[in-house]
């Protein structure tokens, strides 16, 4: 599980760890709504960022939990993932 | 409470979420029919421990009450606090809308003894099965005893002050007068109770130090106060939210006034010092009558904290003789909490959410499964009893040592 993390995984895991129910295609067209607007808070988001990094093996930027929108976040985790790994 | 101000607290709703109900008709229905819900414990993961008796809230299915983004960060005793909530809001014709106009106008007061156990368990065997990094951010929030205030007030969009009281069992009452203490000093309106969830696993081990829990595996037999089989006290889960709410307010909106908090008392004697509780508690009940400007002849029925320990049960019973005096060899005590069980906290709410219900009914349910008392009590068994009934005076004590007393009255009185 190194590959790029998608919208669906996002939208997976908004469900999994803050019970927002986004599909994909929704959360494509919200990509520059804040996280917030969408119902997600700061732990909700911080659960994300735990679940990533346990899934991917792999620390995520300090910053993601820090992310306002699926962009930003989107953006920034994949930068930090190891490319083709 | 009685000091000369203006404004007053009143009951304008009840939401119950209890083993005998999660509405507030099929509480009151099973209530003053005396029927008992005790009943072998069935939560998963709780069939080896040497509590097997409860009152269990079965016909609550929280996906169908709350939305799944305060699900997921909240335990089961939160899930009992928000739809009790919302019950009870609706039944004082609180809807969004109203709240919204003025959010600063509404506050939440709870009490909560067992917090998120349910939920602490799971985040804890993450922890020691897995790892720190699988314990979800959660787990912060979701265990802590504030977390039904802080719920309730973030998912109604409420701004006005917000408390919790930890005072042991009889922290439901003061929870409540907290709130009439509120209101009198200036907010419309304050969702006030509690709601308890100790029945999983490792909050049931928690409870198993207390010499006080009754380990009979005969739900007839588990929970008889009053008598010479006591044996101890049934744990259960649930509980009760109240609109309290300024007498004016509710006038302007065109609400009855169910019922006025009248009177508070509390007083400390030490935990499982059950002689001694016999003077905070008569204590206690002189305060809150002095605190609503009554006198011992003005009560018209008791709600017995009953806890089932015989030490504790004769306290109570002179306690109530010491603060009474001739009124107590005529006034009828009752305990319907022995067809539900003790549900910590939220067990004197269920008290004053019956009390209320039996004043407008002029009918004072019964105590379920007993009989042949043998304290000097007008202990209310078999069948409700009809009666007019003005003042209700309700009665609690917490295992660590707390006492406290609540007078209510019928209507704007």
């Amino acid at each position: 599980m190194s590959d790029r993390i998608t919208v669906e995984e996002l939208s997976e895991l908004m469900k999994k760890a803050a019970g927002i129910t986004v599909s994909p295609a929704e959360l494509e067209e919200s990509y520059d709504r804040g996280f917030d607007t969408l119902g997600v808070d700061s732990l909700g988001l911080l659960g994300i960022v735990g679940e990533l990094e346990n899934r991917h093996g792999a620390p995520m930027p300090p910053d993601a939990e820090r992310c306002k929108t699926p962009r930003q976040f989107l953006d920034l985790v994949n930068s930090a993932l190891p490319a083709g790994a | 409470m009685s000091a000369p101000q203006e404004r007053r607290a009143a009951v304008t709703g009840i939401g119950v979420v209890a083993p005998n109900g999660t509405s507030t008709e099929t509480f009151w229905k099973s209530v003053q029919e005396g029927i008992s819900v005790l009943d072998r414990i069935t939560r998963e993961g709780c069939d080896h421990l040497p509590l097997k008796v409860a009152g269990e809230v079965r016909a609550f299915e929280p996906a169908d009450m709350v939305e799944e983004r305060f699900l997921v960060q909240t335990d089961r005793f939160t899930h009992f606090a928000m739809t009790a909530a919302d019950l009870a809001l609706e039944e004082a014709r609180l809807g969004r809308a109203d709240t919204d106009a003025e959010p600063f106008s509404v506050g939440v007061v709870t009490a909560a003894g067992s917090g998120g156990g349910e939920f602490g368990q799971r985040e804890l065997q993450q922890l020691w099965g897995k790892g720190s990094r699988f314990v979800g951010p959660y787990q912060s929030i979701a265990w802590f005893y504030a977390a039904s205030t802080g719920q309730v007030s973030i998912r109604r969009g409420f701004k006005g002050p917000c408390s919790v009281v930890a005072a042991d069992e009889a922290g439901g009452l003061d929870a409540l007068a907290h709130a009439a203490r509120a209101v009198e000093r200036g907010t419309d309106v304050i969702v006030a109770g509690s709601t308890e969830a100790p029945l999983a696993p490792y909050s049931m081990v928690c409870q198993l130090g207390y010499d006080e829990l009754s380990r009979e595996t005969d739900p007839a037999r588990a929970y008889r106060p009053f008598t010479d089989a006591a044996c101890g006290f049934v744990p259960a889960e649930g509980g009760a939210m109240l609109v309290v709410e300024e007498i004016g307010s509710a006038r302007r909106r065109g609400l009855p006034v169910r019922a006025t908090i009248a009177g508070h008392g509390a007083t400390f004697t030490g935990a499982s010092r059950w002689a001694e509780s016999r003077e905070g508690l008569a204590q206690a009940i002189r305060g809150a009558l002095d605190d609503a400007d009554l006198a011992p002849e003005d009560v018209d029925v008791v709600f017995a904290d009953a806890l089932g320990v015989p030490e504790a049960d004769r306290a109570e019973a002179l306690a109530i003789a010491d603060a009474l005096g001739d009124r107590a060899r005529r006034v009828p005590v009752t305990a319907p909490k022995t067809g539900i069980g003790r549900a910590y906290c939220a067990a004197p709410v269920l008290d004053t959410a019956a009390a209320v219900l039996a004043m407008e009914h002029g009918l004072i349910p019964p105590t379920p499964g007993v009989a042949d008392i043998c304290h000097d009590l007008d202990l209310v068994t078999g069948r409700a009893r009809p009666a007019e009934l003005r003042t209700a005076l309700v009665l609690s004590r917490g295992l660590m040592g707390s006492n406290s007393a609540l007078v209510l009255r019928h209507g704007a009185a």
